[in-house]
């Protein structure tokens, strides 16, 4: 393996670690993982409510619990927009029944 | 939200104590710039492009479709120059989302290397790389955080953008020791600095870019200040345009 192929491996398992509820690797301070995974959550639910109003306004103060739960079996995957994911957590929501069409506007 | 220009969105970092704006790559598409970045470089106003996206700290293959729409960007607004970070974004197939700590090692640092000069082959104008703040550490560090930029820059000749801000995150939350971290860096080579506020959270600080600027931010500024005059200086806000006092305070120390 060489040590590209080794820092790969490592980076990889971090960000399971914070992004996926992988294992802490070793010599991590799991309260730091903690932290930084939190952070990382708020900061894309910040990009969520900034990106789709629509949903915010749809939502109400439901959005935050229902993005939670989206997003938390969900991390974005490489290549994938914010656009794109948050055109998957409306889908999501519309087969969930927890859109009102009515006041859909364009994303 | 809002600002003098009437812009909604992160596509501007904010003032320009020292006579700068930036605009965040990933924001803008070349050829549909904004009026007010027309207006602005009309005025004479340099417009530095600021990518957050590279991943310049990662191990897998540099994306060089990214590396192409930050040199087109440099292109469209005239840039004197890049700038981005030192960190990766994501790894195994996901993204963060945000800036991550790259371990200081001298692997990693050999990695780095060789992504920013890749990076440097495919842009117009010379690249500044900045220090991140973290929330974490690797556990095997072999280097400072000074002695790495400073090994990077020698390695790569790229400039420095040092965010004091950052400095002070991580003099909190991983022990940086933000004198030294001054004395090592090759100061010769900073091509500007950012300003930035935070909020406390359980004993560690948070980079927000939406808060005020801490009292230990300013101190920081004023004791690189001291060793070197910055050509810049560019306080990063990316909600609410901050209170004219704010920028007084920031230009204050500059111009002390």
């Amino acid at each position: 393996m060489t040590a590209r192929d080794e820092l790969a491996a490592r980076q990889a398992e971090l960000v399971r670690a914070l992004l996926a509820g992988g294992p802490v690797p070793p010599g991590f301070d799991p309260d730091r993982i903690r932290v930084e995974a939190a952070a990382l959550h708020a900061k894309r639910r910040a990009v969520a409510e900034r990106l789709r109003p629509d949903l915010a306004d749809d939502l109400g103060e439901d959005f935050g619990t229902l993005f939670d739960t989206w997003a938390a079996t969900r991390p974005r995957r490489a290549g994938v927009s914010f656009r794109a994911d948050l055109a998957d957590f409306a889908s999501w929501l519309s087969s969930r029944g927890r859109r009102r069409p009515a006041l859909r506007r364009r994303g | 939200m809002s600002n003098p220009w009437g812009l909604s969105g992160p596509a501007f970092l904010w003032l320009y104590a020292g006579g700068l704006v930036e605009v965040l790559a990933e924001n803008v598409r070349p050829g549909a710039l904004p009026e007010s970045l027309r207006v602005l470089r009309g005025r004479g106003v340099p417009v530095v492009a600021h990518a957050v996206s590279l991943s310049l700290g990662g191990a897998e293959a540099l994306d060089h479709t990214r590396v192409a729409h930050l040199a087109a960007v440099a292109e469209a607004v005239d840039a004197p120059l890049v700038s981005e970070h030192v960190a990766f974004t994501g790894a195994g197939g996901l993204d963060s989302g945000h800036l991550l700590p790259v371990p200081r090692t001298r692997a990693a640092l050999d990695v780095l290397v060789s992504n920013v000069r890749a990076a440097q082959r495919e842009l117009p104008v010379p690249l500044a790389l900045e220090n991140i703040a973290a929330l974490l550490d690797w556990p095997d560090g072999e280097l400072t955080e000074g002695r790495f930029l400073a090994e990077l820059v020698e390695r790569t000749d790229c400039h420095l953008l040092v965010d004091v801000a950052n400095l002070h995150a991580n003099a909190v939350n991983i022990g940086t020791d933000p004198a030294r971290f001054l004395d090592e860096i090759p100061l010769e080579r900073l091509a500007y600095v950012h300003v930035a506020g935070g909020v406390n959270h359980d004993g560690l600080y948070h980079d927000t870019h939406a808060h005020a600027v801490h009292p230990e931010v300013l101190d920081l500024l004023a004791e690189l200040c001291a060793r070197v005059p910055p050509p810049g200086v560019l306080l990063e806000r990316d909600d609410d345009h901050p209170p004219d006092a704010e920028l007084a305070a920031i230009r204050a120390v500059v111009e002390a």
